[in-house]
């Protein structure tokens, strides 16, 4: 399976890791060249990967493509093994995109601007190689070595309880990435022959029992990430008290490595106990949702109320996961591009008033609108883009995968019609708060930190930033198919796989089909139990 | 009979390596005797250095050798040993590149201090390759007492005294323990002295189930866990690191314990066949509790020396893991991660010495804000303490990734969990002085850095430590991504030593059964 072509994914992956090497050794004091020199690299990737993608990646096509396989540590079986699909090419475009807007939107960083620079270049790379990796152990590899330039990121440029929020999300990452190996290890060493690359695993009989356990170990490593309720409380801290670039790194990119592991392994490789724990996951994805945007609500700093409304968004990646169906699959994965632009969009924006107020209390801030009708403008469109106004990429998303779950024929009625109504109180929650963020940011009254000060409106770098983010949030909005045809033959393909296991799962325990369509999380549990019995 | 007929019936060309090293002490010592302290200070390291290097140079040739039982069974230079032997002397090496300066400022002569170290060497060279009784603790104490020197080699310093006394008192009982196993071994193989012969010899005397061979295995495995510091015979370990100059805590932490480890290895496996079971519930016990106990006492410690101290018995622990499972893949982990240990516990005792030579403490806190002063060494020590802890891509996650892996094939789950979970633990505290020195802000920079001199490389005796510096700093970073000839030279030499293939079998059966018992144990 070794390619002859070149090898894009591996220059892609390592040219900014390679690059980054290199900052020590620029001649430069105030910090003025390592930026353009990090802007220049990160441009050169995103250039190269929509090369790449425009040019050797076939839409049409569901496998695997641009493959790629060197042995790396023959010994164990590990191989440098790197490929894209219809569910990591979007995604790796979204990170070439919002990680190269980051570096830029970081363009005032005056301190240490090196170690900065050169943080986020090696967790470009690591990025990327999460998305493309194809073999467990380098998946898990690329996984851990973007932990620490992140820690690093968010514990020296961030907020004041900065040392805090980075430790929270270092300890939570690293316990939940140790489900990782050991799901990759017991995979790799059950059945006859020892390998860990994704497709062969994929195609091991597992016992459902093996298969309950591991999917349930990936479910807590992807959960930390994601985040799902109750393994989110590292992110409205983490994304609270990072700088913006950062954070618009870690709402734009880092969580959807959440969601993309969990579509990548707990579905296409244990479809069997994906049958089982979907229901879970749906009631996960509610309560994700509701919780989410009321937490949300409740926040007086702004970021806080951003990170809430992050996890209340991602709820709707994993309705899109439990819903079998091709449109929920594919509305899984808009959710998780769509979010990772607003999300950006917003942190990006959310930093651009900080600069000039100082503060990202609500209570301090109003009337900035008269200040800065540029940036209330930007924030508007990224505010109703987040509260999935027709017409721009949230809608979208968010409706395929309502659509999806209704016509699941998966769960029975009833159980359908709570998980929608209950969403649906957090659809109807997220403009409350969305809104009343505007109003007590932008109407009103001028606030403590606002009155007397004279407010720069947006510079056109920063206006160049949030247009980079909103144009396609509007484009997708109003032609979603702009995205969808290029991955969606992946999604249908990933869907009938899941449906397939259904009648298998079905037959295996005939007698507890009945009781299986009404999905219940108590039903789970006798149905859990009577396994291990 | 000639010299070259001796040789020959001897096979002493096996010992090629240890005869470099000896010549290479008394040249140093010679030379030290003729031209005086000062003058030799000047050219001694580097001879040693020289010297040592050559032997590794020896050792490389005499890899894979046809006939590697010397001197009538003496000694056995199999594959295993050759890359211990490679290990100690390569830690060796390291330690002299970073003790030039630092003995040179304690204001002691550094003459001696290489004849003691080389001495020390060359006892753990002839450890890695004994196979029999009484050259196993020949060399075990040409080594411990090589070390007990070593470790009160500044004797100014009344804390460099307390550590050597410490060491020398449970060292000198450890010793007596294990030599009263060995004693024990002698009576019940009715008079055998080689170690592949005890084992046939109480088999043939029917004492196969005696409570003797178990109490001769329990005290071998004392005399062995002092050298590897294994919990509960840990407790000099601390104080002696902390007190000694820290060259030789460097040398203690890799050297030593890298020839503990080929004793282990080749006492338990040739000796104790007929107690298979019975060492490696010890030794399972022994790795549990010191991954647990040296990564968690680790968490409070304040002192930079005492954090590595708890820190490698922790990672002792680790390598124990490769030991007990006692398969193919679990030894070739072991070495493996031994290698891997080399670059990065001397590269981070290397950025101690540098940075206690610079501000005099070692402190912790005291570390706070140095990448605003000296961003290599913040560089270097960070590197290594995340390989230490695991971190990929380097070096260190490669190692413990091989044990995990070789642990879980073997099937011993609980051991590889543990390991997994007290290695996010030892991530915290290892992160812990990265963030000290990274993350602080320039007010918040502790008086020592505050103070910081002048980074100057061309003093006597810091361009090696240099060297050192640059030359762990870059294996840590790439010997984990380019691990490939590092992984093959592991496995060769564990799969081309005749004594672990022969025990490879049983080995295999017994430890399936070990993890059903483990929650016991647990």
């Amino acid at each position: 399976m070794v390619s002859t072509q070149f090898p894009w994914l591996t220059t892609i992956i390592l040219l900014p890791l390679v690059a980054s090497l290199f900052i020590p050794l620029i001649p430069d004091k105030q910090g003025k060249t390592v930026r353009w020199y990090s802007l220049g690299v990160a441009l050169t990737d995103l250039a190269l990967i929509a090369y790449t993608v425009w040019n050797h990646y076939d839409f049409q096509n569901s496998g695997f493509q641009l493959v790629e396989r060197y042995a790396w540590v023959p010994q164990l079986g590990i191989n440098w093994s790197l490929a894209i699909d219809g569910i990591s090419m979007p995604l790796v475009v979204l990170t070439g995109l919002v990680t190269t807007l980051s570096v830029l939107a970081a363009w005032r960083v005056d301190q240490k601007p090196r170690l900065f620079h050169f943080l986020m270049l090696m967790m470009y790379s690591a990025q990327i190689g999460v998305f493309c990796a194809q073999d467990m152990i380098q998946f898990f590899l690329m996984w851990e070595i973007e932990l620490v330039p992140v820690y690093i990121l968010i514990a020296i440029w961030g907020g004041p309880k900065r040392l805090y929020a980075a430790t929270k999300f270092i300890l939570y990452t690293a316990i939940g990435s140790i489900f990782i190996l050991v799901a990759a290890l017991a995979m790799a060493f059950s059945g006859d022959h020892i390998t860990f690359d994704m497709q062969e695993l994929g195609l091991k009989e597992y016992s459902l029992g093996f298969e309950l356990c591991v999917y349930g170990a990936l479910l807590i490593a992807y959960g930390v990430k994601l985040p799902i309720f109750p393994f989110h409380t590292w992110l409205p801290d983490a994304h609270g008290e990072a700088s913006a670039p950062v954070s618009m790194v870690l709402a734009g990119v880092l969580l959807k490595m959440g969601g993309y592991a969990l579509i990548r392994m707990n579905m296409e490789m244990l479809p069997h106990a994906h049958v089982y724990f979907a229901p879970v996951l749906a009631i996960l994805g509610i309560v994700n949702i509701v919780y989410g945007a009321l937490a949300s609500f409740a926040q007086r700093n702004l970021k806080r109320r951003m990170a809430y409304s992050s996890i209340s968004h991602m709820g709707f990646v994993l309705l899109g996961i439990a819903s079998f169906t091709d449109l929920g699959m594919s509305g899984a994965v808009l959710q998780m591009v769509s979010h990772g632009l607003i999300a950006a969009a917003l942190f990006f924006l959310a930093g651009v008033t900080y600069d000039r107020t100082h503060t990202l209390d609500l209570d301090e801030m109003g009337g900035l609108a008269k200040k800065m009708p540029s940036v209330f403008a930007l924030f508007t469109i990224g505010s109703m883009a987040s509260l999935a106004l027709p017409g721009m990429s949230g809608f979208v998303g968010e409706l395929a995968v309502f659509l999806g779950f209704t016509t699941s024929e998966a769960y029975n009625p009833a159980f359908k019609a709570v998980v929608i109504l209950l969403s649906a109180v957090g659809l109807i929650v997220t403009p409350m708060y969305l809104l009343s963020m505007l109003r007590e940011m932008f109407y009103g009254q001028e606030g403590n930190a606002v009155v007397g000060v004279s407010l720069l409106d947006a510079k056109p770098r920063e206006f160049f930033i949030a247009a980079c983010l909103l144009i396609p949030i509007i484009g997708i909005g109003l032609y979603p198919k702009l995205i969808t045809q290029t991955y969606d033959v992946k999604t249908v393909q990933i869907a009938a796989h899941v449906r397939n296991a259904v009648p298998v799962v079905a037959h295996q325990h005939l007698e507890n089909l009945p009781r299986f369509s009404f999905a219940t999380p108590v039903f789970q549990q006798n149905e859990l139990l009577g396994l291990v019995k | 009979m000639d010299f070259a007929t001796l040789a020959a019936q001897l096979n002493a060309g096996t010992i090629v390596p240890e005869g470099i090293v000896i010549v290479t002490i008394l040249l140093v010592i010679v030379g030290d005797l003729i031209v005086g302290r000062s003058v030799s200070a000047r050219w001694t390291p580097y001879l040693a250095i020289g010297g040592l290097l050559l032997a590794v140079l020896a050792l490389y040739q005499r890899w894979d050798s046809t006939s590697p039982i010397s001197f009538f069974g003496e000694f056995n230079a199999d594959n295993l040993s050759v890359v211990f032997r490679g290990i100690i002397a390569l830690s060796a090496a390291g330690t002299i590149l970073m003790s030039i300066r630092y003995v040179e400022q304690s204001g002691t002569s550094l003459a001696e201090f290489l004849t003691i170290l080389l001495t020390a060497v060359l006892g753990g060279m002839f450890l890695a390759g004994s196979d029999e009784l009484v050259s196993v603790y020949v060399s075990l104490e040409t080594l411990s007492i090589s070390s007990y020197l070593l470790t009160g080699y500044t004797k100014r310093d009344p804390r460099s005294n307390e550590a050597a006394l410490k060491y020398l008192l449970i060292g000198a009982s450890s010793s007596a323990i294990f030599l009263y196993g060995a004693s024990l071994l002698y009576g019940l193989s009715g008079g055998e002295t080689r170690l592949s012969a005890i084992s046939a010899g109480i088999a043939t005397a029917g004492l196969d189930q005696s409570i003797g061979l178990v109490i001769a295995l329990v005290f071998a495995i004392a005399g062995i866990a002092f050298k590897i510091a294994a919990v509960p015979f840990h407790q000099w370990t601390p104080d002696v690191y902390e007190g000694s100059p820290t060259p030789v805590v460097a040398f203690l932490s890799v050297g030593s314990k890298a020839a503990g480890f080929a004793l282990a290895i080749r006492l338990l496996v040739t000796a104790f066949p007929l107690v298979t079971e019975q060492w490696q519930f010890v030794m399972t016990a022994l790795a549990i509790l010191s991954m647990v106990l040296g990564n968690v006492v680790a968490l409070a410690q304040t002192s930079m020396k005492r954090l590595l101290a708890y820190s490698s018995i922790g990672q002792a622990g680790f390598i124990m893991i490769g030991l007990v499972i006692g398969t193919d893949a679990g030894y070739a982990s072991m070495v493996f991660y031994l290698m891997i240990y080399l670059f990065m516990n001397l590269g981070a005792f290397t950025c101690i010495i540098l940075f206690t030579l610079r501000t005099g403490t070692d402190q912790i806190s005291e570390y706070s804000g140095l990448y605003q002063k000296d961003p290599l060494l913040t560089l270097a020590l960070s590197i290594c303490l995340l390989s230490l802890g695991g971190i990929p891509p380097l070096a260190g996650f490669f190692g413990k990734l091989y044990l995990f892996w070789a642990g879980w094939q073997a099937g011993a789950y609980p051991l590889v969990l543990l390991g997994l979970v007290t290695s996010v633990i030892s991530i915290y505290y290892y992160i812990r002085v990265v963030k000290m020195m990274v993350v602080k802000e320039p007010q918040e920079m502790s008086d020592s850095v505050k103070n910081y001199p002048a980074i100057r490389w061309d003093l006597q005796g810091m361009r090696p430590l240099q060297v050192g510096l640059v030359m762990t700093l870059v294996a840590t970073t790439i010997a984990g991504i380019l691990s490939n000839p590092l992984f093959t030279l592991a496995n060769n030499s564990v799969t081309q030593t005749p004594m672990l293939q022969a025990a490879q079998k049983p080995a295999v059966q017994v430890s399936k059964d070990e993890t059903v018992r483990l929650p016991i144990a647990l």
